[in-house]
């Protein structure tokens, strides 16, 4: 291995750390929730955002775009929380799916009509991990954190109402708000984490931790330990593998998680059994 | 703390593997097949040459690796088509790599499209209402062996200005070249000559420059804009349009779906034939002169079949 890769694979590695880091945690709350691919959904509808700023001849690397997307997914947030399916007896996932499709066909109408080569707009929107930089780290890293304390204060407020949201309603907790808040902040890291890292590697950053802490434990704590864990040792192999077998490393790493998570599917029985015993 | 470590173990692993040979080659690394063979034809053994994009991938998107930064990060010379064909991908990597040789603008930046014939520039004032507009001409353009020519010019230049100690041996590589392709060049002009002013479709508008050497005519694309999936309005258009004016040939880079050309084809009574855009796109077009070979052979021979000349 040419070890002189490291100086290069140093920024997406600190970037897959810190997506990891705060997935991991949101993950758990998604999958609480069963809404699963409410990052896909939300990311899609970020990208709408963009696609109509490039469409009115902003440029796709400018400060309007990026708040145009972020403008977008606030949107969506307040349509998932105030769309409560389960009182009209309709899965939440119907509607997250629905404006998946409707926001993947309007990003592709709006770039039709858009000036220029549209060809290559998809590619811009989504972000490769490989060619992150350090100052998008270090500013990722801020948001993050900022988002990872908001979280933290109120990490009661947001574990009762993704648990049980009836159960919290009755004890006077304003479930429509801190849905919106919930969603709020988790679009404002989906946007920037599949700017990053596109949208396959950061559903799986969301989902495959807290499916595979599943796997392993019970309660919250161990889980949110063994998803970080679990996303920082496959975010190092994914990387390994990317380097040794030259493959592109945002799929290498998908890839590795679903290893990963035969791996620990298969173990279940052993560990599971083994708790049960101490 | 911890990243000082890290840079010093990365410092210590460089020093290691960057000790080379006094009269290494220089190393150049190229965005496309097709610059990659330009590159070897003039600087010989005198030059080390990489390629991202193979011949059969689409120049738009190559999927970059973690080799394509170690390459780009040791290179002396990066030459690009430029023209914005790898505007999606290829930013990102130059910055990645953080070699300031290769940055835009300096000496080991060498955008290949700045002499040659560019084709479908917008004149005037680019509006919206124009549609697709490609603001720097169309990046297809070493489908034309007059701008082959035109681009292992630039590239003797700049590695005879970058290894002055090689001139000569610059020289005489790209003469040698130019030599061979001036007489290949009388060979595919003879072979399509009974095809002049015959009419066709390509899928994407990669052909131009090709088409125009060779007398061709182009009525229409199977995309309605560049990298948009055809639509059914504008696929009913390009099947009248075929139909009025006899055309019976839909050209299909080897990247794209047959499936709509076919149809479409189909409909017309026509053929679909694929073309290789670039050296490597198929096993016979090893170089930039076979690259010629192959696409001229095979356009005549189906136009043969078509036109019954």
């Amino acid at each position: 291995m040419d070890w002189s890769i490291l100086q290069f694979l140093a920024a997406p590695i600190a970037a897959s750390l810190i997506i990891a880091g705060i997935h991991a945690y949101l993950g758990l709350h998604v999958v609480e929730r069963g809404v699963i691919f409410v990052d896909l959904s939300l990311a899609q509808i970020a990208s709408l955002g963009a696609a109509i700023a490039v469409w009115q001849g902003y440029d796709p690397h400018s400060p309007t775009v990026y708040w145009m997307s972020l403008g977008f997914t606030l949107i969506g947030a307040l349509i998932f929380s105030m769309v409560k399916g389960h009182e009209a007896q309709i899965p939440q996932e119907a509607f997250i799916g629905i404006s998946y499709a409707v926001a993947s066909a309007a990003v592709i109408l709006t770039l039709s009509q858009a000036t220029g080569e549209s060809e290559h707009l998809r590619d811009m929107l989504v972000g490769n991990i490989l060619s992150v930089q350090w100052p998008e780290v270090w500013t990722t890293a801020a948001v993050y954190v900022g988002i990872g304390v908001f979280h933290y204060i109120f990490r009661d407020r947001f574990l009762a109402i993704s648990m049980d949201a009836r159960h919290a309603a009755t004890h006077g907790v304003s479930v429509r708000l801190w849905d919106f808040l919930f969603y709020a902040s988790f679009g404002l890291v989906v946007t920037r984490s599949v700017a990053i890292a596109g949208v396959l590697l950061v559903f799986c950053y969301l989902i495959v931790p807290s499916v595979g802490a599943m796997l392993w434990a019970a309660r919250i704590g161990p889980r949110l330990a063994i998803g970080w864990v679990m996303g920082v040792i496959v975010s190092m192999l994914g990387m390994y593998f990317s380097v040794q077998l030259d493959l592109p490393t945002g799929a290498t790493i998908v890839c590795t998680f679903g290893l990963v998570l035969i791996v620990m599917a298969i173990t279940r029985p052993f560990v599971v059994s083994r708790r049960a015993v101490s | 703390m911890k990243q000082a470590f890290i840079t010093t173990g990365i410092l210590v692993a460089l020093a290691v593997v960057s000790a080379r040979p006094a009269h290494a080659a220089l190393r150049v690394i190229t965005t496309t097949a097709d610059l990659a063979a330009l590159t070897s034809e003039v600087g010989g053994d005198k030059v080390q040459v990489d390629a991202f994009g193979k011949g059969y991938q689409d120049p738009h998107f190559v999927e970059p690796k973690p080799s394509f930064i170690l390459l780009a990060s040791k290179a002396d010379l990066l030459v690009l088509v430029g023209r914005e064909l790898e505007i999606g991908w290829l930013p990102p990597l130059i910055n990645s790599s953080r070699n300031a040789k290769i940055q835009v603008g300096a000496n080991g930046y060498l955008d290949a499209s700045l002499n040659v014939k560019i084709l479908e520039i917008p004149t005037g004032q680019i509006t919206r209402a124009m549609g697709d507009v490609h603001p720097a001409g169309n990046p297809h353009y070493w489908l034309d062996p007059g701008n082959g020519r035109r681009i292992a010019q630039a590239i003797r230049d700049k590695l005879s200005d970058l290894s002055p100690a090689d001139k000569a041996y610059f020289a005489q590589r790209y003469d040698d070249f130019d030599k061979r392709l001036a007489e290949s060049e009388k060979k595919w002009d003879a072979t399509m000559a009974p095809y002049k002013g015959t009419k066709i479709v390509t899928y994407h508008r990669s052909w131009p420059n090709f088409m125009e050497r060779f007398g061709l005519d182009v009525i229409g694309y199977v995309e309605p804009k560049p990298g948009i999936p055809p639509s059914p309005s504008h696929t009913l258009d390009l099947i009248g349009d075929m139909k009025t004016q006899g055309v019976k040939l839909i050209v299909v880079e080897p990247y794209f779906d047959v499936k709509t050309p076919q149809a479409i084809a189909s409909q017309v009574g026509g053929k679909v034939l694929i073309l290789a855009p670039s050296v490597g796109g198929t096993k016979e077009a090893a170089n930039y002169i076979q690259l010629f070979d192959f696409d001229v052979n095979t356009l005549a021979s189906t136009l043969k079949q078509i036109t019954g000349k």
